[in-house]
């Protein structure tokens, strides 16, 4: 595998975010990190790009994205109060996302920081 | 009385010669805080980093960050508020019942001490962590530390600023801030935005049983909410989506497997200053973005029939 | 295509006043003739190029620290339900973004200039930006109490500051260089203010808010910007810094600039208790100086929240009215400081202030150099506007108004002897056609041939207000969004930015300095161009040797 040399990554781990790690990678996963933290080491190594887990799950079973994506949009439509939850290891793009479907939905938005 | 009197990472780097860290361990769980932005760096005005700088540690209990701190200050659990208050006044110059004092843990000579600093320094900052803002009275723990920062700048430059936690909870805050105008808790059943921490948070709504449905993404409450919530959650289409399969993932009726944000995901977060900064992932996920699984949601949602405007609901209902 | 028959077109920048015209607009530009498409019959309308606001706050990590400072604005406004076409959102003081585009397409707006992005939060102003739909936005990159640039300035060395000034702007994928109290937030980090042109400022040696604004205006001249120095002058708000104004405007001879808010900077008195009206003094400096334009900043009594890069005035705000202060100085560039307040018409400062921002715009003899602003949320929020429009056409109902003040004030101002009444020509200079020259947009402000088709119909009615308030029809980049008051669809505007020309060895210079006074990669500072929304990217002009 050939390996790729990330600079000025930024690390997501704790609120600091610091964004002056370097990252190798050989293409599956993280194999060493300059500049980051105990915290932020382990947080990148221990994300790979491997296929670990299913796409989906329903009900416990593997499923596909796309029958996923309409189990919950069944689940989201028919609810009369949903809640959608968390925001804080997702992008700014993806709270931005989550905004417009808690709007669609008529539901509730909320953060880690109601905590 | 109220706002927030704060400044990015860098005027900390570059100015305070007084940092203190009030209920935090910033050395286990920010590691990189006394490194990169505060402590030993140097600075435009602190041409000698560590030296020119005291760095004080409020706190309950000896943590690990005591070391690095010149004054450990051994707070009396939940008397947080009482030191604040002390400090207010000693810094106006009243009187203070060395009693009343005395309940805090600390001698008057070491609060006496503390107020003292604080007005002779050059530019002062007040870090936060969860040990106030997220025990008893937490709300007003922060609120009263705020103000204490913004009345020491009758005397001099003093700042403060909260030790935010997880990854990138600041920017569901700016966000959220931008799209509905309140930071959390807000509820869009009306088809508006509206806040109501107690009604519209997450542990209340779920232990009072009120939602039935949930999306979960960027957290983990399975493993860290109190389990009546966790409880309700299970009895409820839930739907989560993250990295791996977690404990929210086990009691959820779907779970999607995502991309990981930073590492395998692009995008912008927010640093606890909401400075926001661009992502570099290093790897290609198999699994989709967040972004994307959420945004294929809304595009299935909005394919249905419309839903009634919830205020025509609400009407219907009158 | 559409074709817009029978209203009464007011089309300053082609000296067309009050004539029936027929407007033909094809693929988002003004044409001479269509065939076919849609035809809007506009009698009894009269027709305005689309509003330009040239100073307003609108986006970024300052307005939106006021968005979470006051829940109790948003409550009290009205809210924006969610429909098939618009998101839904809070009004008030500080719309949501959303929100934002809709209430100005509402009143016939389709172009904004944010006025104070720092570069460090630059990528957050221009996510927001992103989702303010409908109108097109630009922006001005602060730039006065930047640490890097001052040092420069201070060793004159100016043809380097040059260089990292274009370097910054094309960083923040700006549109202009804002000044905000030169040196005086700098002087601010240390709990100091500057407050006059000589004043020293706190970790300098000899540099002074004279040199910052003299070095700023000749740097943005000499690049040919479109749009000049957008400069908020020092010493905002104080009683008697009309001096401070008068000083900056003779130092400004011989460069062009743009003094934002300028009844913040026209006071006379020594104190709160004497504070008075120097309307007059100001405006007949300004009519002498042709170099420079000015925006009103006027002031509407209510309740709204400041939000300014002058953090010492912000303190000052707070000592004085107790309430909430949010503060958020940004390293090595500017500051930030948001303080809620209400406006009263009994409170004589007020009242000083309201008549200030409208004397301005009456004493001030050129229309094309003066334009209609609060200070976006600073004096009022933008969906005001109408009412500013009414006082400014109806000297009636100005005395009116008059008689709701503390009699007191009555000694304190020139409004009372001002019997100027401005005609729908001179509105429609003021609210378009003058700022979009002012920020030098050709395309913008007109209806003439190869303008952008950004139209404005109002039904013509003796209620002003109402009249301005609720446009019939509202055209965008030749789409109609607002019809019978109603939002009918909801475009993209475009983000409008310059990309100056510089030395690219200046990172050389800027990288080891930034790793030094800044906390984040200098790799990760630069604005991607992917981040602009449909950018129109505008020339510069030759630069200047």
């Amino acid at each position: 595998m050939e390996l790729t040399i990330v600079k000025n990554a930024t690390c997501t781990f704790c609120g600091c975010v610091c964004d002056d790690i370097e990252l190798h990678a050989d293409g599956e996963r993280i194999t060493h990190t300059k500049a980051a933290c105990v915290l932020g080491t382990s947080w990148f190594k221990n994300h790979t790009a491997e296929r670990l887990y299913p796409d989906a799950l329903i009900d416990g079973q593997p499923a596909s994205v796309e029958d996923a994506i309409q189990a919950a949009a069944d689940h989201l439509y028919q609810a009369d109060m949903p809640l959608v939850y968390g925001l804080s290891n997702v992008t700014c793009e993806t709270q931005r996302e989550a905004v417009a479907l808690a709007e669609l939905i008529g539901g509730v938005i909320d953060s880690h920081t109601s905590l | 009385m109220g706002g927030k009197v704060s400044c990015t990472l860098g005027e900390v780097k570059n100015r305070a010669d007084l940092i203190i860290y009030w209920g935090g361990n910033p050395a286990e769980c920010h590691p990189r805080h006394f490194t990169k932005y505060t402590l030993t760096q140097k600075g435009r005005y602190i041409p000698n980093g560590r030296k020119d700088r005291t760095m004080v540690l409020v706190d309950i209990r000896e943590t690990p960050s005591a070391k690095a701190a010149d004054i450990f200050l051994q707070v009396r659990p939940a008397k947080d508020f009482e030191v604040i208050t002390v400090l207010r006044a000693l810094i106006k110059g009243h009187a203070v019942d060395p009693e009343l004092a005395a309940e805090t843990g600390l001698s008057m000579e070491q609060l006496q001490d503390l107020a003292d600093r604080m007005k002779k320094a050059r530019f002062g900052v007040l870090f936060f962590g969860m040990g106030l803002s997220m025990t008893r009275g937490k709300h007003m723990n922060s609120a009263a530390l705020l103000t204490l920062a913004a009345e020491l700048n009758a005397y001099t430059k003093f700042v403060a600023m909260p030790m935010r936690g997880h990854g990138n909870v600041t920017g569901g805050d700016v966000i959220m801030r931008w799209t509905t105008g309140y930071p959390f808790g807000v509820s869009l059943s009306r088809g508006y935005p509206r806040f109501n921490p107690g009604e519209f948070s997450t542990i209340d709504l779920l232990i009072r049983g009120d939602c039935d449905a949930a999306l979960i993404l960027g957290a983990d409450p399975g493993a860290t909410m109190p389990q009546p919530a966790i409880d309700h959650l299970a009895r409820i289409p839930t739907i989560v989506l993250d990295p791996k399969v977690t404990h929210t993932s086990r009691l959820a009726r779907v779970h999607f497997t995502t991309a990981a944000t930073g590492i395998s995901a692009p995008g912008t977060v927010y640093r606890m200053d909401e400075i926001p900064l661009p992502l570099r992932p290093a790897l290609k996920s198999p699994y989709p973005t967040d972004e994307e699984i959420v945004h294929r949601i809304y595009q299935a949602v909005a394919a249905k029939p419309p839903l009634p405007p919830a205020v025509m609901l609400s009407q219907a209902t009158m | 295509m559409l074709r817009i028959t029978g209203g009464k077109v007011y089309d300053p920048a082609n000296g067309i006043n009050g004539e029936i015209r027929e407007i033909c607009i094809c693929d988002g530009r003004i044409v001479p003739e269509v065939e076919g498409g849609r035809t809007i019959d506009a009698t009894g309308m009269v027709i305005f190029p689309g509003g330009v606001d040239v100073h307003t706050h609108v986006a970024g990590a300052a307005l939106n620290f006021a968005r979470a400072m006051i829940p109790e604005d948003h409550r009290r406004n009205q809210p924006f339900v969610r429909t098939q076409v618009r998101r839904g959102g809070i009004g008030g003081a500080t719309p949501t973004t959303y929100v934002t585009g809709y209430l100005y397409a509402g009143l016939g707006y389709t172009t904004v200039n944010e006025a104070a992005v720092p570069v460090l939060s630059a990528r957050h102003t221009h996510e927001e930006l992103r989702d303010t739909p409908i109108v097109d936005k630009a922006c001005c990159v602060l730039m006065a109490n930047n640490e890097i640039l001052l040092d420069l300035l201070e060793a004159g060395e100016k043809e380097k500051a040059q260089h990292v000034a274009a370097w910054n702007i094309w960083s923040a994928k700006a549109y202009g260089v804002k000044a905000v109290n030169p040196g005086g937030i700098t002087a601010w980090k240390w709990g100091k203010d500057a407050k006059s042109l000589n004043d020293p400022i706190p970790g300098y040696k000899t540099i002074t808010p004279r040199q910052i604004i003299k070095g700023l205006a000749d740097i943005v001249d000499s690049l040919g910007l479109p749009h000049p120095l957008h400069l908020h002058c020092n010493n905002l708000g104080a009683p008697g810094n009309c001096t401070t104004t008068l000083e900056t405007m003779k130092l400004l001879e011989g460069n062009r600039a743009h003094l934002a808010h300028l009844q913040y900077h026209a006071y006379g008195g020594d104190d709160w208790f004497t504070m008075r009206s120097e309307a007059a003094r100001i405006a007949e400096e300004f009519n002498a100086n042709p170099n420079l334009t000015t925006d009103a900043g006027a002031v509407l009594f209510g309740n709204t929240v400041t939000i300014t890069a002058d953090g010492p005035w912000q303190h000052l705000l707070y000592k004085l009215t107790g309430h909430k202060w949010g503060n958020l100085d940004v390293e090595n560039e500017t500051g930030c400081g948001v303080v809620p307040y209400t406006y009263k018409e009994k409170n004589l400062v007020n009242a000083v202030q309201w008549a200030v921002g409208l004397e301005l715009l009456l004493l001030i003899k050129d229309p094309w150099r003066i334009f209609l602003t609060t200070d976006h949320p600073n004096g009022a929020a933008f969906w005001r506007y109408p009412e500013i429009i009414h006082l400014l056409m109806n000297a009636d109902f100005r005395r009116e108004q008059l008689k709701r003040l503390a009699p007191k004030a009555l000694k304190r101002i020139y409004l009372p002897e001002l019997n100027r009444e401005y005609t729908l020509y001179e509105i429609a200079i003021i609210t378009s056609a003058g700022p979009a020259r002012a920020l030098g947009l050709p395309h913008k402000g007109h209806l003439g041939v190869g303008a952008d088709a950004d139209v404005a119909i109002y039904n013509e009615s003796k209620d002003i207000p109402h009249m301005f308030a609720y446009p019939r029809y509202v055209i965008k980049a030749g789409e109609v969004v607002i019809e019978e008051g109603e939002i009918r669809k909801t475009v993209e505007g475009k983000g409008i930015l310059v990309q100056p020309s510089y030395d690219q060895k200046v990172e050389s210079y800027i990288r080891p300095l930034f790793q030094q006074y800044y906390t984040m990669s200098f790799d990760n500072y630069p604005v991607e161009m992917e981040r602009i929304e449909h950018p129109d990217l505008r020339p510069c002009k030759q630069p200047r040797a």
